[in-house]
Formats: structure tokens, C-alpha cells, sequence
């Protein structure tokens, strides 16, 4: 009986790694390998991302396959593509930028020709932004709609959205399904060769958070390798002190080189607030008014039209605002104190001096970064 | 399965051990101290202009966040015991509700205490530019020109200015300056043509614009020296700190919005003020 058993035994487990030969035989391994990050210098440790969906090196890499594939409208007719990487252009620190030669002046719009409500915004260190993504801050870890939370659902939005890509998601995996080379991409990334919208949003959301730009030559200055001109200085000395210009409180600076708190403030662009897609639509607070997030500065001088409705094409535009425009209301955030005498006074030298000081916040290697680039060729194409 | 099943077994019971033997030994408890911000003895309403300061100016507070460090408990034969690790800090953010509740976690040695104290703010040795890297912290920086380190407070509002307008306010408190007043004005950094612009003719600069030739320290220390409670082990004792608000504007120094104006971060004369005013802005109740 004992024999017999151990006979038994020693047929099943014989079995078993049979089996397990064959499959292993028939289909890749599934076994991501983790995306480690670098921290950069002085940069926040903790990130924001979603334990469901922790970042591989494969997921990242299909993610950048689907943010630049423009079959990601669900439809191959060459005038109907549209993916994330039409609008966000790496070039332009992931916006159309004011030079684009559709979207005229940076204004863009949707595959149907409806212009987003707001300008864009740059995909950039987004992995640090704990606050809430969007103008308005409309996704937000704690959100209590657990479909409005993380870059994930911005994937779902942008591709639905009328005035974006105006697709549909069962169409769009679909799709997918059919090309060449992307099942496979979706089982080393995820598991799974049967693609689901879920798997896109989270390969899209992982190659979003990769995008980090930390190596300005502003961060050289603040690592001690790099010298800054004696304008650039200046300028910077304005930025951080409440006597000169006044943007740290809001915007960072040498304790937070993310160069924005992604906090949401009402900053004196106006004294009527109509707009239906400010802080006010999220948190029903009245002083919320006319509030949006304060943009990071990193590569802002490739970024415009600036602030949510685009009203200013320049970066001296912003600064002169800031300097002379300011303008008093209810609804005006205390950090904007200079307001009653219509900004913080810059002078024309001082003013070149903060704008340099800007410019320092420009970040080549991020604009050219290959692995943040458009693919040469797609999954069906290699 | 089986020998799953006992090495389940046995894992469970280790921890269950592990469990019991602390349980047994422990003579610790915890202290969560809960921060109120008040005004005029009532809860802090943000944002409603309901407020009169001892200089008589209307005004509304929008919002505080602060730091504290070197949390230390007292007993009765003069001993002291740091809360945490040297270097600690704790910051509270009217903002974020969590934060609004010290938890020193269980760790506290049981028995009574006499009082507590700590730094408003944080000592030379601590206020040390980058040391905090993470938000919320890391947007409390104030910046290496005018000191470096961490703001000790912010407190934005607004006050209803001598032009009967809501003007705002930043009573933000950190690293305070010394000015060279002998300095020439084409050295000055900010403001220094402001004279020639339309809004503010006939305009001299301020000492605040000058070349900044060194650095005070503007923490302090606040003790509540006989506020006895005890800690008992295994179970937490509850405390409130109040910060008084209106404090921050009345005693020694009556501090008048309409004289020191919006922002005070390069203004040591304010921030000395204020400091010294911070002598009785806490009170600390046992729950
Ligand atoms: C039609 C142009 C367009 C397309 C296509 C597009 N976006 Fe955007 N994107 C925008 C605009 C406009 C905004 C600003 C939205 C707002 O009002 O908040 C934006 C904002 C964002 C943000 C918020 C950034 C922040 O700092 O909060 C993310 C993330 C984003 N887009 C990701 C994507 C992804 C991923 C795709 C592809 C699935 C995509 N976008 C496709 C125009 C576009
Ligand atoms: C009270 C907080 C606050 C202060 C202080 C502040 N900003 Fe801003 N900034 C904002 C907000 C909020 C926005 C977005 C407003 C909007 O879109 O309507 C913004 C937008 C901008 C933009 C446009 C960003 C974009 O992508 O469109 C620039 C550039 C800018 N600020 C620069 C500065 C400079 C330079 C200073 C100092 C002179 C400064 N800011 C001071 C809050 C602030």
C-alpha cells in the first residue's frame, strides 16, 4: 500500500512539472521586472502611485508604445488617429506649444474639432504630485468616485473626452487585440494577452510617472556643479523673497525643486469668476473661486499660452501681470499680498533678471530624453 | 498540506507570543496631544471677517500651518524626556485634518509628569535647508537668501486695511535678517527703482531691500511647567495645545497690521514682535 502510494506520488509530481514544461513551452514567462526610480537631488521620496499598479520596465514600455500610437482612438483611417503624444509633445515638455501647426497658438482641440475647455497642461514630475491632477485638481487620491482619482482615469478620460480623442474604450481594446506584437506586450507587462482597457490605462499611467525632468541647469546649481550668470542670481533672489517677486510661496524654489506645490490658489488674474471648471466646481468652497493649480515652472518658456484659459502668449505677458495686473477681489489668495498695489513692482532689469532666472528651469535632456521619445517603430512594425 | 499547516501554526503562535510577552512587560502608554486653534475662546471659523486684534484691525484667517520641535516631557524631580529623536518635528496644517492630532505613539513611560515643552519652530542645529524633502513640509522652505530652513508659521489672512479694503496678510515667521543700512542703494536687491515707477512716487526703499549682512534666530521655547498628567501603560492620556491666535497681535507688543503691512519674512523688527508676543499664544489642558 506504502509502495503504492509513493508510486502514486511519484507519477503526479512527474505530471506536474510536465505540465508545467508545456506551458512554459507554449507562452512567454510572465515576469516583469521592477522600474526602479533614482530619486533625484532634493526631490520628494514619496511618489504617487497606486498599489494596483506598481511601475515594471515592461509596462512602461508599452505605455509609451500606446501614449504615441495613434490607433488609440480605436480607428485606423489615417485621419482619424489620435493618441496622447498628437496634443503632449515631448519637445515641448509633453504640450503643443505655441509654434504647433494645427493647434494655432497652443490652443488645442479634439479629433472633432471641439476645443478642450482649458489650455494644457505639461506631463512632468507628475509622479510627485500628491494634491490632484487636472486645472482643477479633479482626480484625487481620496476621491470618493474611485473613477476620478489617478493618472490611470485621466488614460480613460482623455480617450472618451469629445473634445480629446473622442473614442471608445471597447473599440480602442479591440483594436489593439488585433495588432501584431501588442498581446504579447500586454502578457509581459500584465499577464495577460487578452487586453482590457484597464491594462491601457495602466501601461499609459506607468510611462506618464517615468517622465521626470531633474537635471536643469538650475538643479547643477543646486547640486553645487554649476554656476548661475550673475542676472540669473538675481533673478533668483526675486523669485524666493516677498519684497521682490514673490513666486516661491506658490511656485517652490530651493527647498522644492519640483518648482510648483500643486496646490490650487486664486492668483488676481480677474474679479469676476464665471468659469464652471475652477477649484470651486471640486471643493464647493467659496473662496475656491477662480482658484486653479499652480503650474509647475520647469520648461515653461515651452508651455504657453500660459495660465488655464491660455489669456497670455508670453512669459513676459505673465510677468508683467504679476508685476503691474494684479487685481483685487474677495476671492484672492493672502500668499498674492502685493495686490493693492497692482503686483510686486518689477522693474524692466528686474524683470529680464527673473526671466532668466526662469530660463534656468530649462531642462534639454528631458526634451530629447529617448526613452520619454516617440517610437521609431510599433509593435506591428518591428 | 500537513507541514503548511504546522508551519502556519507555529508562525501564528510565535506572533501571538511575540504579542503577549510585550503586552506583559510594557510600562508604556501614549500622549496624543490634540491641537485647537482658537480666537477669542472660540474654535477658529477661516476665512470670516469676524475678527478685532488688540490694534484694532478687523480680519479673517485663512489658514496656519506651523512646526514644532524638541517635544519634551517633565517630571517633578526636574528629569526631562524628548518625545521621538533629536531632530523631530511635528507640523500641524489647519488645512490637513490629520495633522491636527500629535500621536507620540506608545512609547511614553508610564507614570505622572509635571509639564511639557517645545521649540516654536526649530533651533540653528535643526533649521537646516533640504532637511525635509516630502510635502507638506518641504513647501514650509524659507529661502537660503533670507536664511534657509523651514518657515516656523505660516499664518495668511486678510485685515480690513485704513483704505476700509480686505488687504492680505502673511504673518510668516522663520530666520529673521541683518540689513546693511550703510549699503549704497544701487546695491539694494528689490524695489530699488520702485521710485521711479507711477504707483509709488517719492518712494524710498525700504531697510528690508538692503544687502542682508547676517542672520537671527527668531524660535522659541515654550514650557507649560505645571500642567501634571499621568501616563498610563498600555493606554493613552489625552492632551489639548491651543494656540490663541489673537495672542499672536497683543501682549507684550500690541502689532498692528496697518504699520508692519502684508509680509513680514524680510522685516526682523516684525518678526521679533511677533516672537515675543508668542510668549503666551499656547495653553495646554489635560482632556
Ligand atoms: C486634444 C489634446 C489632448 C490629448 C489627445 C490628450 N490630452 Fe492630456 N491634456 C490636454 C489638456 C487640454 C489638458 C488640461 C486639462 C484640464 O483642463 O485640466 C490635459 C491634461 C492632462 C493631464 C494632467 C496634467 C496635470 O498636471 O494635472 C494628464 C495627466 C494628461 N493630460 C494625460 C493625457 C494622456 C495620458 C493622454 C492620452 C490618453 C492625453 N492626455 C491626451 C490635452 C490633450
Ligand atoms: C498665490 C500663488 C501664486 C503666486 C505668488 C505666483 N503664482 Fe504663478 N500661478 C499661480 C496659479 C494658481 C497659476 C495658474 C492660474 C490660472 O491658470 O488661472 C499660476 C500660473 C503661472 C504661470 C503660467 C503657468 C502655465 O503653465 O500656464 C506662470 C508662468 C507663473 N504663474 C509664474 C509666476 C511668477 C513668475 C510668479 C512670481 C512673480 C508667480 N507665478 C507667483 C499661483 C501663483
Amino acid at each position: 500500500m506504502i509502495k503504492n502510494l509513493s508510486l502514486f506520488f511519484l507519477l503526479l509530481i512527474i505530471l506536474v512539472i510536465l505540465s508545467c514544461e508545456k506551458n512554459s513551452k507554449e507562452e512567454p514567462v510572465y515576469k516583469p521586472t521592477p522600474y526602479t526610480f533614482d530619486i533625484p537631488f532634493a526631490f520628494p521620496t514619496k511618489m504617487n502611485i497606486p498599489v494596483n499598479n506598481p511601475m515594471t520596465v515592461e509596462g512602461v514600455e508599452l505605455g509609451r508604445f500606446l501614449f504615441y500610437d495613434g490607433r488609440l482612438s480605436g480607428r485606423t483611417h489615417p485621419d482619424s488617429l489620435m493618441s496622447c503624444g498628437t496634443c503632449h509633445i515631448q519637445a515641448n515638455s509633453f504640450e503643443a506649444g505655441s509654434n504647433h501647426p494645427v493647434f494655432e497658438g497652443g490652443f488645442v482641440h479634439g479629433l472633432t474639432g471641439i476645443q478642450t475647455q482649458h489650455v494644457m497642461l505639461p506631463l512632468i514630475n507628475l509622479v510627485w504630485n500628491q494634491s490632484g491632477y487636472g486645472w482643477n485638481g479633479f482626480l484625487f487620491n481620496d476621491n470618493p468616485n474611485t473613477n476620478f482619482r489617478n493618472l490611470e482615469d485621466f488614460v480613460r478620460i482623455a480617450v472618451l473626452a469629445e473634445d480629446e480623442i473622442g473614442g471608445d474604450t471597447t473599440k480602442v481594446k479591440q483594436l489593439f487585440q488585433s495588432i501584431d506584437g501588442y498581446p504579447e506586450l500586454f502578457f509581459k507587462s500584465f499577464g495577460s494577452s487578452s487586453i482590457t482597457f484597464k491594462n491601457i490605462e495602466k501601461a499609459i499611467a506607468q510611462f506618464v510617472r517615468s517622465l521626470v525632468s531633474a537635471n536643469a541647469k538650475f538643479d547643477r546649481f543646486l547640486k553645487g556643479e554649476e554656476q548661475l550668470s550673475s542676472s540669473e542670481l538675481n533673478g533668483f533672489v526675486l523669485f524666493t523673497t516677498e519684497e521682490g517677486a514673490d513666486c516661491f510661496h506658490c511656485h517652490g524654489g530651493g527647498g522644492n525643486p519640483l518648482f510648483t506645490t500643486h496646490l490650487f490658489y486664486n492668483n488676481g488674474k480677474d474679479t469676476v469668476f464665471t468659469d464652471l471648471l475652477d477649484r470651486f466646481s471640486i471643493t464647493g468652497n467659496i473662496t475656491d473661486k477662480g482658484a486653479y493649480k499652480a503650474p509647475t515652472l520647469r520648461n515653461i518658456e515651452l508651455t504657453g499660452p500660459y495660465m488655464h484659459d491660455g489669456r497670455f502668449s508670453s512669459l513676459d505677458e505673465v510677468i508683467d501681470f504679476y508685476s503691474h495686473h494684479v487685481k483685487w477681489s474677495e476671492q484672492i489668495n493672502p500668499l498674492m499680498h502685493h495686490v493693492l498695489r497692482g503686483g510686486v513692482q518689477l522693474t524692466s532689469t528686474q524683470k529680464e533678471d527673473l526671466k532668466a532666472f526662469i530660463r534656468t528651469l530649462h531642462d534639454e535632456g528631458f526634451l530629447t530624453n529617448p526613452a520619454y521619445s516617440r517610437p521609431d517603430k510599433f509593435p506591428d512594425e518591428q | 498540506m500537513k507541514r503548511i499547516l504546522i508551519t502556519l501554526f507555529m508562525a501564528v503562535s510565535l506572533v501571538s507570543c511575540n504579542k503577549n510577552q510585550s503586552k506583559q512587560e510594557t510600562d508604556e502608554g501614549n500622549i496624543i496631544i490634540e491641537i485647537n486653534h482658537t480666537v477669542d475662546g472660540k474654535q477658529l471659523e477661516t476665512d470670516q471677517m469676524i475678527y478685532t486684534n488688540a490694534a484694532g484691525n478687523k480680519y479673517l484667517v485663512s489658514e496656519i500651518q506651523w512646526m514644532i520641535s524638541d517635544l519634551k516631557l517633565h517630571r517633578a524631580d526636574g528629569s526631562t524626556i524628548l518625545i521621538g529623536k533629536e531632530g523631530d518635528i511635528f507640523y500641524i496644517d489647519s488645512d490637513i485634518p490629520e495633522s491636527m492630532q500629535l500621536d507620540l505613539g506608545f512609547g511614553v513611560k508610564s507614570g505622572d509628569y509635571t509639564g511639557l515643552s517645545f521649540t516654536f519652530g526649530m533651533n540653528e542645529l535643526q533649521n537646516k535647508s533640504l532637511r525635509f524633502v516630502n510635502p507638506p513640509e518641504s513647501f514650509m522652505f524659507w529661502p537660503d537668501y533670507l536664511g534657509g530652513g523651514y518657515h516656523y508659521m505660516k499664518l495668511n489672512g486678510k485685515w480690513i486695511n485704513t483704505d476700509d479694503v480686505a488687504q492680505p496678510f502673511n504673518f510668516h515667521l522663520g530666520i529673521g535678517q541683518v540689513y546693511d543700512t550703510l549699503a549704497p542703494k544701487s546695491s539694494y536687491v528689490s524695489r530699488s527703482a520702485c521710485c521711479t515707477s507711477a504707483h509709488c512716487e517719492g518712494y524710498t526703499p525700504p531697510e528690508k531691500t538692503m544687502p542682508i549682512i547676517g542672520f537671527i534666530q527668531n524660535y522659541f521655547d515654550v514650557r507649560f511647567e505645571d500642567t501634571s498628567f499621568s501616563v498610563h501603560a498600555s493606554k493613552s492620556t489625552k492632551l489639548q495645545l491651543e494656540m490663541k491666535i489673537e495672542n499672536w497681535f497683543k501682549n507684550p507688543n500690541i502689532y498692528d497690521h496697518n504699520i508692519w503691512g502684508g509680509s513680514i519674512m524680510q522685516q526682523q523688527k516684525a518678526m521679533k514682535k511677533a516672537c515675543e508676543n508668542g510668549i503666551d499664544v499656547f495653553r495646554l489642558t489635560v482632556k
